[in-house]
């Protein structure tokens, strides 16, 4: 019975193919610092879906956005685990991803043919800062507030097109509901869909070229 | 990359391959483990460490010291290297050519080996990137001033009684101790002035909190009522002004019930008949309530202070005779009772009724005559001690 139901799914979906691209295939001996990438994918994953039930809860409005946690916090069954989760689990990923580009580096394995998981790579480095950035702003409190201020300042010192980046970033001359809002975006559409898309193309060239392997003294 | 070296990079590493292993299970497994480890690792931290309240956002504050997260505070450290006068250089120039730099690297190191030793020029630099970068960040943190803490009150009970200290602070000189009005005395400048109840139905039920809020923060200055928020020259923060709404909201709108925690933490101990009353439990309470308001530093109230135990028995133009120990005529308690103090030598009346508005409740005058009689005890262990030789006696 099931076998007749996998082979019905299999003849449609082609799982078999699947099956032996993706998990029987051969790969070098490697340690454990080869982890690390999978791991930076398991922890996105887990921002992801603490991501989206803190949203059930938080209010992008600088009227209600500092309540609105503070209510995740104490009133919401678990919701102080799924906030630490978030919190500390994007920390921990912005790390990985160094330790893992660091490892990558060492081992030479950005050179020939992986240079383009190289680039979408660094495409993801940056796609983390950015919602670590945004994110931050998110619980509109004193941190969050009086480091957006600078960190956008900074922004805005680039020669010539530093002052309109500003206000492009802010929504204004000041931080306030528009600039808020924009960040929420930003962090729950514009960067999650960037990264979804690189992340894709990150593993399918992963796949694709096998994992390198571990160096030895001649080569 | 010249084509053979491909071909041999090729051939090497299909025979790495060979000697390999399966993904499924032999790396997954080592995947999951790491991941499951980490995960663990996650619940702790957010059981344990959890993640540490900070006050509202407040704009008005801007004492506040900016502290980015942890990964971006190696840039905000290199940037107090780089002279004002061409911030540029470091704020968009060296970022701009580093990430450039990050992206290009398999092209900008055209060295085909990949061991480390034979890449020791690459490693280096990598190496010194890095190490900077941890250097900026430690030293960051370590010259990073620590943020003066403040109070945050988080839940409801927390913030009336905040507010009410606040309340006590900067309000009951004009609205009384209860938002009840009427006119004032004892206050430079507004004399005489009669004040409606800010605590009545017609008030509660017609101003909102952000009304509220606004009325303190702005004050109504054409009116006589200073501004409190340090957007305006006061001197509350936003979570401060906040705090003390919740607490006129909570205490005087029939509406709404206080919690039943935050009721008895803002309640004066009575006291039985032949209790000793002392500082610590009930008189700083009460000075708390009704007399703090106008006996701190810089009003009117002839220097005395009324913020600590010492000051109570030692301040004050009259000092000599303000509490003299099992004497009822002390001036303390004649002002108390409604009586003035007037000066021996010219008549002239120096000290009016305490408040000067109206006077206390009959059940605190009584606690005050009572310390008064036993001595004037500071702490609740002495006044015990009081209490039992009046009994045995
Ligand atoms: C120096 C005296 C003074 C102090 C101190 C003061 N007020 Fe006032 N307040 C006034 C005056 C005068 C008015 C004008 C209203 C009136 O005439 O009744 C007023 C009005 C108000 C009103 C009513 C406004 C309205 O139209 O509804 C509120 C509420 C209020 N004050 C709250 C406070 C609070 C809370 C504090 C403490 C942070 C405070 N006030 C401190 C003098 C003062
Ligand atoms: C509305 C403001 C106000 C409040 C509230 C107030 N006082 Fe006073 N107090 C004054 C002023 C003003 C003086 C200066 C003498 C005068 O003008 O009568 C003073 C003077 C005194 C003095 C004399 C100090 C000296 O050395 O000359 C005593 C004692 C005193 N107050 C006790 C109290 C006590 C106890 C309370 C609380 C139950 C209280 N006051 C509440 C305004 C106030
Ligand atoms: C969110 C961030 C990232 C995720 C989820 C991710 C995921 C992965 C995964 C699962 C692998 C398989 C091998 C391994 O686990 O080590 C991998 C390999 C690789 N990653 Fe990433 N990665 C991320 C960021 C980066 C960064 C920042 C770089 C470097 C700039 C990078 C460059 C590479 C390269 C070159 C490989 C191939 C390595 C090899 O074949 O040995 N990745 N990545």
């Amino acid at each position: 019975m099931t076998q007749s139901i996998f082979s019905w799914l299999d003849e449609r979906l082609g799982l078999t193919a699947i099956y032996n691209t993706v998990l029987d295939r051969k790969v070098p001996k490697v340690n454990w610092w080869f982890t690390l990438g999978s791991a930076s994918l398991f922890l996105g994953l887990l921002q992801g879906i603490t991501g989206m039930l803190l949203s059930v809860y938080y209010v992008p409005t600088p009227d209600h956005a500092y309540d609105s946690i503070t209510f995740i916090m104490n009133g919401v069954q678990f919701g102080w685990l799924i906030r630490g989760l978030h919190h500390w689990g994007a920390s921990l990923l912005i790390l990985t991803a160094f330790i893992h580009l660091l490892r990558v580096f060492f081992y030479g394995a950005y050179k020939y043919p992986r240079e383009f998981t190289w680039f979408t790579g660094v495409i993801l480095l940056f796609g983390a800062l950015g919602m670590g950035f945004t994110g931050y702003l998110l619980p509109w409190n004193q941190r969050s507030y009086w480091a957006t201020t600078v960190g956008t300042e900074i922004a805005g010192t680039v020669p010539v097109v530093g002052d309109f980046i500003l206000r492009v970033l802010r929504g204004g001359t000041d931080l306030s509901a528009v600039t808020l809002s924009r960040f929420f975006s930003l962090h729950i559409w514009i960067f999650p869909a960037v990264i979804i898309a690189t992340v894709i193309t990150h593993l399918y060239l992963v796949i694709r070229l096998g994992i390198s392997n571990i160096p030895d003294k001649d080569s | 990359m010249k084509e053979e070296q491909k071909q041999e990079y090729k051939r090497k590493y299909e025979q790495a391959k060979q000697d390999g292993v399966k993904f499924w299970p032999d790396i997954i497994y080592k995947d999951l483990l790491m991941s499951f480890g980490l995960f663990i690792l996650l619940v702790g931290l957010a059981t344990f460490l959890g993640v540490t309240p900070q006050p509202k956002a407040d704009p008005s504050d801007t004492s506040y010291i900016p502290r980015p997260e942890w990964y971006f505070l190696f840039l905000f450290e290199f940037l107090k290297f780089i002279p004002g006068k061409i911030e540029w250089v470091g704020t968009f120039l060296i970022p701009v050519l580093a990430v450039l730099a990050l992206f290009a690297l398999p092209f900008l190191d055209k060295n085909p080996l990949r061991y480390w030793k034979n890449r020791l020029a690459g490693i280096s630099i990598m190496g010194v990137i890095v190490l900077g970068m941890v250097g900026l960040t430690i030293r960051s943190v370590i010259t990073t001033p620590k943020q003066e803490e403040v109070p945050i009150a988080d839940t409801i009970q927390e913030q009336i009684i905040l507010g009410q200290e606040f309340y006590s602070v900067y309000c009951v000189e004009c609205h009384g101790p209860d938002g009840e009005g009427g006119e004032i005395a004892g206050v430079e400048g507004l004399e005489g002035v009669v004040l409606k109840s800010i605590s009545s139905r017609d008030e509660m039920y017609t101003r909102s909190d952000e009304t509220l809020e606004a009325i303190v923060a702005y004050g109504q200055q054409d009116l006589g009522m200073p501004p409190n928020g340090l957007a305006y020259g006061g001197e509350l923060k936003k979570a401060e002004l906040e705090a003390l709404v919740t607490f006129m909201r909570y205490t005087w709108d029939d509406r709404v019930d206080i919690p039943e925690d935050a009721a008895a933490a803002r309640a004066i101990p009575e006291i039985k008949e032949g209790e000793v009353p002392s500082y610590e439990v009930h008189i700083s309470r009460i000075a708390q309530r009704y007399c703090i308001s106008c006996h701190r530093p810089g009003k009117e109230n002839n220097e005395y202070l009324m913020g600590t135990y010492q000051e109570i028995l030692t301040t004050g133009d009259n000092a000599d005779n303000n509490m003299i120990a099992g004497n009822l005529d002390s001036y303390l308690i004649q002002c108390i009772t409604g009586e003035s103090i007037f000066d021996p030598e010219t008549g002239e009346e120096i000290i009016q009724q305490m408040p000067p508005t109206k006077l206390m409740r009959e059940q605190y005058i009584k606690i005050f005559e009572a310390w008064v009689l036993n001595g004037m005890p500071e702490t609740a262990v002495e006044a015990e001690l009081l209490t039992s030789e009046g009994q045995t006696e």
